[in-house]
């Protein structure tokens, strides 16, 4: 018995522009639920999504979508749903004529198109508007449009570039839960952002690209776990810093403190998960009054920090 | 259902028929959206329109007799038509020399150093002197260029430029008259009175025998005055109507040397050849039944009357002109340059090429649906012209029936010339877009140079090599071939045009189809015509694909 092939496998795959590395010898397989691409501008993100949709060819290594190379062969596409970083439509097209039009084009009929059309138009929640121009959409309209156009022919998989990239916060949770209900729905979507925040939100699985490289695959609260054993700051906001300083001092997780301006405390730890452990019962032994806690590390950049500097 | 017992419906090719349909008319609509669509079809539009103004106009004013062997002209001005001095052998270029106008005897002069300056008589004089004359023959006229006086002119010789023959004298041909009734001569006249020729100067006289009166003929005698003679069939034809090739009963002048006078050109009353003075040779195909060459001895049915012939010749070159130059040239590369350069480039462009490229369609395919979504709308645009022109011209054209159904064949022929046409620069302009993003536009405009001058190469050489290598040679030549399996008596009315000098232009905008593969067959012309034009889209959407193909999109 042979198994279907993963939706997305990247088998070595380098990609070079000239001189200029797009990504570099990358392997991964993708098969089901949501996964999160983070990376910063410029990771290869783009160069990605584009060798996934055979816009481009690998310089080496083999790309396969469902087991067939998408540079040579078209067939995987039926399957396949793309949302666009850009962000121009056709203006003149009312949301359901593009959808009904690029529904079409995977070969349904005039009928099947137009009630495919109405379909996800109701599913990312346009239904009201679908016979306005696009031109006259707002922005995050405009995005669940793009998403809709790439659902229309109810893909295996969904690959969404920057899906919440300058979109009002309405929009985000509107496009988040979109993603997420997909997910639930067994289809394989890929997402990609540069703010980790976003992702984290959406899913746990996470695929991390810098300078074209893969710097981790999986699970986003292990990877974060591996970020916890590294020194972490931790910033409490307080009426008495030098006081809880000399409280907390003596917890084991914590090897030393600072006080970057007035009412600041910075704690500065090895193992970030055994410090927000004690720290409750150690402010609240302590009774001192501590307006907010924050992790400053606990972003892209730090992760990306610590993932390339080891 | 198929052998896999699938409907219809469900197979591969009719799902590419779905996908082919999705991207023709995405492509219609989005042409549609298009500003340039419009304007560049409005100019197509108002084109047509212009060259319909044209035809109407020429329609009403009819068609003027006109004189194509161009003796109704009277170039000495003396009367006489040129038709009319040729039968008398006088000169149309000498005013002195008319039908009639006798021979000038010498009999006498008095020389610039004469003693005797006198002389009285009646005679005619010619040169200068002072004339106190008893009587006048003011009916003796020339015309232009001649010597003879014209006494209708005669004025009072002007004293303010001081004394006549030393300080100045009388114009050539004319005479003026003094305060005491003499007049003062420069010029050939009959008179009866005392002359005084003054010293230095010079007078002759003579007599002029072998006069007699011949009545001017109208110049509309000489116009349409000798029709084609043709029994509609084949060989020696042709009745000299007018006599200027038989030339029986016509005057010759010989010189001294017994030459012909040097306005009594040489006649050859068998130019064609074939042992038969003054006729014509009608060639007719045996297969077709059609003329297919004509033969005229020189001034035989030369000047046919013009509106059996120039209207039905006028209406086809009219038809084939605006095929050839308005469609073909005209429409055939602007439509493109406006409306197929950007059909892939300009989804690049936009940033809407993915929408179409992440579907399951080959990117050739791609290409070829495009380029007919293109030719569709330009297509339908084509057909609305050429059947708007049909019903107008075949209505307005010239015939007893009230309709020229006709026509409407060539019409729909040129439409589908054009569309061809279309579709070779629509897919060679397409890939250069492809090719050339940024400036393909240009190599487009030099191909288009090159293809309005091998057009008009072909015009006027049909069979050039160079000119077969362009998209227009095979399109004007897929026109000839139409018209000709349509109007299959086009090269009678051709061969009519150029033998009888007829001023249609039919025998410089049409000629026989040359790719019949020496058939000679219209319709072989209209099958290599439609393979090469066919060829071309095919190979330039195929180089299109190739290049597309691997290209990699960023």
């Amino acid at each position: 018995m042979t198994s279907d092939p993963p939706a997305v496998m990247l088998e070595a795959v380098s990609k070079w522009y000239g001189e200029v590395i797009g990504i570099n010898d990358v392997s991964l397989a993708i098969d089901g639920g949501v996964t999160g691409v983070l990376g910063p501008n410029g990771a290869g993100k783009s160069t990605l999504f584009k060798l996934l949709l055979g816009r481009l060819r690998p310089s080496q290594g083999a790309v396969r979508l469902f087991g067939t190379d998408p540079w040579e062969s078209t067939s995987p596409f039926r399957r396949v749903g793309y949302v666009s970083e850009t962000e121009p439509l056709y203006e003149w097209m009312t949301a359901l004529d593009f959808l009904t039009t690029m529904a079409r084009l995977h070969g349904m009929t005039r009928e099947e198109a137009k009630n495919r059309a109405e379909h996800v138009l109701d599913f990312v929640g346009l239904s009201e508007v679908r016979h306005k121009e696009v031109g006259k959409y707002s922005k995050g309209m405009r995005q669940r449009v793009k998403i809709a156009h790439a659902l229309v022919h109810d893909p295996d998989l969904i690959i969404l570039d920057e899906p919440l990239h300058g979109c009002d916060p309405l929009a985000r949770t509107s496009i988040m839960s979109v993603i997420r209900e997909l997910g639930n729905r067994g289809k394989t979507v890929i997402v990609s952002s540069h703010i980790l925040e976003e992702i984290e939100r959406i899913t746990e699985q996470i695929v991390i690209l810098h300078n074209g490289r893969l710097l981790a695959l999986g699970n986003l609260h292990a990877i974060r776990g591996l970020l916890d054993k590294h020194p972490h700051r931790i910033m409490l906001e307080t009426e008495s810093p030098r006081k809880l300083a000399k409280e907390l001092i003596s917890e084991g997780p914590i090897y030393g403190v600072r006080f970057p301006e007035e009412g600041c405390l910075e704690i500065q730890t090895g193992d970030l998960s055994a410090a927000h452990a004690i720290l409750p019962s150690a402010i609240v032994n302590s009774g001192i009054k501590v307006t907010s806690v924050e992790n400053p590390d606990d972003n892209l950049d730090s992760l990306l920090g610590y993932l390339v500097g080891g | 259902m198929d052998v896999q017992g699938r409907q219809l419906s469900e197979t591969v090719w009719t799902k590419l028929d779905r996908k082919a349909g999705a991207v023709v008319e995405l492509t219609i609509r989005q042409l549609r959206h298009k500003i340039s669509t419009w304007v560049v079809l409005s100019l197509g539009a108002v084109l047509m329109i212009m060259l319909l103004a044209f035809y109407i106009d020429a329609v009403r004013d009819g068609f003027e007799p006109v004189d194509n062997d161009g003796d109704s002209v009277d170039e000495d001005r003396d009367g006489y038509p040129l038709g009319q001095e040729r039968k008398y052998g006088t000169s149309d270029w000498d005013g002195e020399q008319f039908p009639g106008s006798g021979t000038y005897i010498y009999e006498g002069e008095i020389d610039w150093n004469d003693e005797n300056r006198e002389i009285s008589g009646n005679r005619t004089w010619e040169g200068m002197a002072y004339l106190e004359s008893t009587w006048i023959d003011f009916d003796y006229k020339g015309g232009q260029w001649d010597y003879i006086i014209d006494w209708d002119d005669v004025t009072v010789c002007p004293d303010t430029r001081g004394v006549v023959f030393e300080d100045w004298m009388p114009d050539y041909s004319t005479a003026c008259q003094l305060e005491n009734g003499t007049y003062v001569t420069n010029g050939k006249f009959t008179a009866e009175g005392n002359l005084s020729v003054p010293m230095n100067y010079f007078l002759s006289w003579g007599y002029i025998t072998g006069i007699f009166e011949v009545p001017k003929d109208p110049k509309e005698m000489y116009i349409d005055e000798d029709d084609i003679d043709w029994d509609g069939s084949g060989g020696s034809q042709g009745i000299d109507d007018d006599g200027d090739c038989l030339r029986i009963d016509w005057f010759t002048q010989n010189d001294v040397n017994g030459d012909l006078m040097w306005w009594q050109e040489p006649h050859n009353p068998d130019s064609n050849g074939n042992g038969i003075p003054c006729d014509v040779i009608w060639v007719i195909d045996p297969e077709t039944g059609e003329v297919i060459s004509i033969n005229a001895d020189s001034s035989v049915d030369e000047d046919p009357v013009d509106e059996n012939y120039v209207g039905e010749a006028g209406h086809r070159t009219f038809v084939i002109a605006t095929g050839k130059i308005a469609f073909v040239l005209l429409l055939g590369l602007f439509l493109p340059l406006f409306l197929s350069l950007g059909l892939v480039r300009d989804e690049t462009e936009r940033g809407t090429l993915h929408y179409l490229l992440s579907k399951p369609i080959h990117r050739g395919e791609f290409i070829l649906y495009r380029v007919l979504g293109y030719l569709v709308v330009v297509s339908i645009f084509v057909l609305f012209l050429s059947l708007f022109m049909a019903l107008i011209t075949s209505v307005i054209g010239p015939g007893d029936s009230l309709v020229r159904i006709g026509d409407f064949p060539v019409w729909l022929g040129i439409a589908f010339t054009t569309i061809l046409v279309l579709a070779a620069y629509g897919s060679l302009f397409n890939t250069i877009g492809l090719l050339l993003p940024k400036y393909g536009v240009y190599l487009c405009i030099v191909i288009g140079v090159w293809e309005f001058a091998m057009g008009f190469t072909t015009l006027i050489s049909p069979s050039s090599t160079v000119a077969s290598l362009s998209v227009s040679h095979w399109g004007l030549q897929l026109i000839d071939s139409i018209v000709l399996a349509s109007w299959p008596d086009t090269i009678q009315f051709s061969q009519m045009s150029y033998a009888f000098s007829l001023d249609t232009g039919l025998e410089w905008i049409w000629s026989p189809p040359v790719h019949t593969l020496d058939t000679n067959n219209p319709y072989m012309g209209i099958i290599t015509s439609v393979v090469v034009l066919l060829s071309t889209s095919a190979a330039m959407i195929g180089i299109g694909s190739a290049v597309f193909s691997k290209r990699e999109i960023m």
